[in-house]
């Protein structure tokens, strides 16, 4: 399914993709009705009760490598169980499959949604690209 | 790289966070608990999202260069829909309940009139911003005294209980939270207020019997939805069970009256007549009659009760002891003439080996990290043998006592919760 499908079913307006205004999701069911138009007679008017979601701020992709050969690959884990032992497997698929590429297990300091300062100073002086591993 | 069980939330939030275009792939679920085996056929196969061999979209995802999207930036404004909704008043309960407004029971409909009316119990305007909320690690949401009043309304609260719910809405906790653990939500309401709002701290204390306690917690949850976006679920919530006590939380009155300590909210700094209210965060409550010590042939041993029941709790929550005022009374009888007292002997009672503490996932998951970054006691912990014996709890300040109930029975009810904060509802007023 792409992202664009996925976006839309799940109320997020696509055009985000596109970086043009944003609807605000929520978990509606499909086929939900609109409220009829303002002045029927037996109608009533109720507020909207959500809240003010902030801006987004684009952020444009990191440049990508014109190729792995002799590059160094930082695999990290952001701490759910499993990540470990699966980034493992990665590891060992590139030992196999792609030996010119050096790769580097490390666990992200902290809670899963906090930055690593540290390990990210790691990284962009010492890596040419990570892959995080999220989710159990 | 994500778990397929995270396809929506991965997506979702990067496009929230401004990387609509994040290359995420995405891998079979759950890896938790797989053998090696099992994880390299994984990494062998396809991505179960898009087919695709998952080590060929790793390679591209590094190496393909950015498309004009992948490079865009600037600002995406956010719509929440128009200001109101018109239509009769079943279709509108309709609307507001297939649009995920509400918890999924008949609401109030929060229209101008029985707003305004909300509006009219506290002295804030309309307009004021109350606070931000999130109900994870995800981008906060702001929100007015009117926005907030609209849920409460819908809540079936009286405008007098709109002070504690703008205390609530001020404080930024949602009552739903995105985590697959599915957590549980208190509050602790102490002063004059309790009274003034017949609040119920007697029979029946945590059950439905006063509609303050009903529409209270009630009022969080849809405000949590409304206007933290908490509840979405597979987006802002992940609960793999979910939690029954969302639908209006752990409300509690104290029985400051009929306690022998000082109340919850004087313990935390606040003066006796300070109306506040106290938020806590957990797993649930659990009874405790039939914990060790609760004998009917000998003088119940509380202290003794409440530490067996602690110890099948997760120390990385506190433990909140609910005492029935006679149970309250035993305990001071007994010797603990104030709650840290007991809070003392608890935490030095309820013990495990470093075997099990390893064993369990919460270190690993929350404490193992802190360990790593040397935040005491879990560095200490780390380093100790598997036989040695260490608290079950990391700090006394895990502890907290409240009482309430109707003294029809000495029982104590525990919740695998921790304290979060105290907000003043007079400011509110």
């Amino acid at each position: 399914m792409n992202r664009r499908k996925l976006l839309s079913l799940l109320g997020m307006s696509p055009a985000i993709l596109a970086g043009a205004r944003l609807e605000a999701q929520t978990s509606k069911k499909p086929g939900a009705k609109a409220p009829a138009a303002v002045g029927s007679a037996g109608k009533i008017e109720a507020l909207n009760p959500r809240g003010m979601p902030p801006p987004i701020t684009l952020v444009p992709m990191a440049p990508r490598l014109p190729s792995l050969d002799g590059k160094t690959i930082y695999l990290v884990s952001d701490g759910f169980p499993g990540a470990d032992a699966f980034l493992n497997q990665i590891k060992i698929w590139f030992s196999k499959n792609m030996p010119s590429v050096t790769t580097e297990y490390r666990l992200k300091a902290g809670g899963f949604a906090d930055d690593d300062p540290k390990l990210f100073a790691e990284i962009k002086a010492k890596g040419n690209a990570m892959i995080m591993a999220i989710g159990h | 790289m994500v778990t397929k069980a995270f396809k929506e939330l991965a997506i979702l939030n990067a496009a929230k966070r401004g990387m609509p275009h994040e290359r995420i792939c995405f891998t079979p679920h759950p890896v938790w608990g797989k053998t090696a085996d099992e994880l390299r056929v994984y990494v062998d196969g396809p991505d179960p999202v898009s087919g695709k061999p998952l080590m060929k979209e790793v390679v591209d995802g590094l190496t393909v260069p950015l498309s004009d999207d992948e490079k865009k930036t600037g600002m995406v404004s956010v719509s929440v829909g128009p200001p109101t909704f018109t239509d009769t008043a079943d279709n509108l309960q309709d609307y507001y309940l297939n649009n995920g407004y509400t918890d999924f029971l008949p609401i109030i409909l929060p229209t101008e009139e029985k707003v305004d009316a909300m509006l009219k119990g506290t002295s804030h305007h309309p307009d004021e911003v109350v606070g931000k909320m999130a109900a994870g690690a995800y981008p906060a949401w702001s929100y007015t005294v009117k926005q907030v009043a609209a849920s409460a309304v819908m809540s079936g609260a009286r405008p007098e209980y709109f002070p504690i719910i703008l205390a609530i809405a001020s404080s930024g906790i949602a009552s739903l939270f995105s985590s697959t653990n599915s957590f549980a939500f208190a509050m602790i309401v102490n002063g004059p207020i309790r009274d003034k709002l017949e609040m119920n701290y007697g029979i029946g204390a945590l059950g439905p019997f006063a509609q303050a306690n009903a529409t209270l917690g009630r009022a969080w949850t849809l405000l949590s939805k409304n206007l933290g976006n908490g509840g979405i679920p597979g987006d802002t919530y992940l609960g793999s069970l979910g939690n029954n006590l969302n639908y209006n939380n752990v409300v509690i009155a104290e029985n400051e009256e009929a306690s022998p300590w000082p109340p919850f909210h004087v313990q935390r700094g606040f003066k006796p007549e300070e109306n506040v209210v106290s938020l806590f965060r957990g797993l649930g409550v659990v009874p405790g009659q039939v914990a060790r010590g609760s004998s009917v042939n000998e003088s119940p041993q509380f202290d003794y009760q409440m530490s067996d029941l602690f110890s099948t709790f997760t120390g990385f929550f506190g433990a909140l002891i609910i005492a029935d005022p006679l149970v309250a009374v035993r305990l001071k009888e007994q010797g603990y003439d104030t709650k840290e007292k007991l809070i003392a002997w608890l935490y030095k009672n309820t013990t495990q080996t470093v075997k099990d503490y390893k064993g369990r996932n919460y270190s690993y998951l929350f404490e193992y990290p802190q360990a790593l970054q040397g935040r005491e006691p879990f560095a200490t912990w780390y380093k100790l043998p598997d036989d040695a014996v260490i608290p079950h709890f990391p700090r006394p300040e895990s502890f907290n006592i409240v009482v309430t109930g109707g003294q029809t029975n000495a029982y104590p009810q525990a919740g695998n919760l921790s304290y979060g904060v105290s907000v003043s509802i007079d400011k509110w007023m």
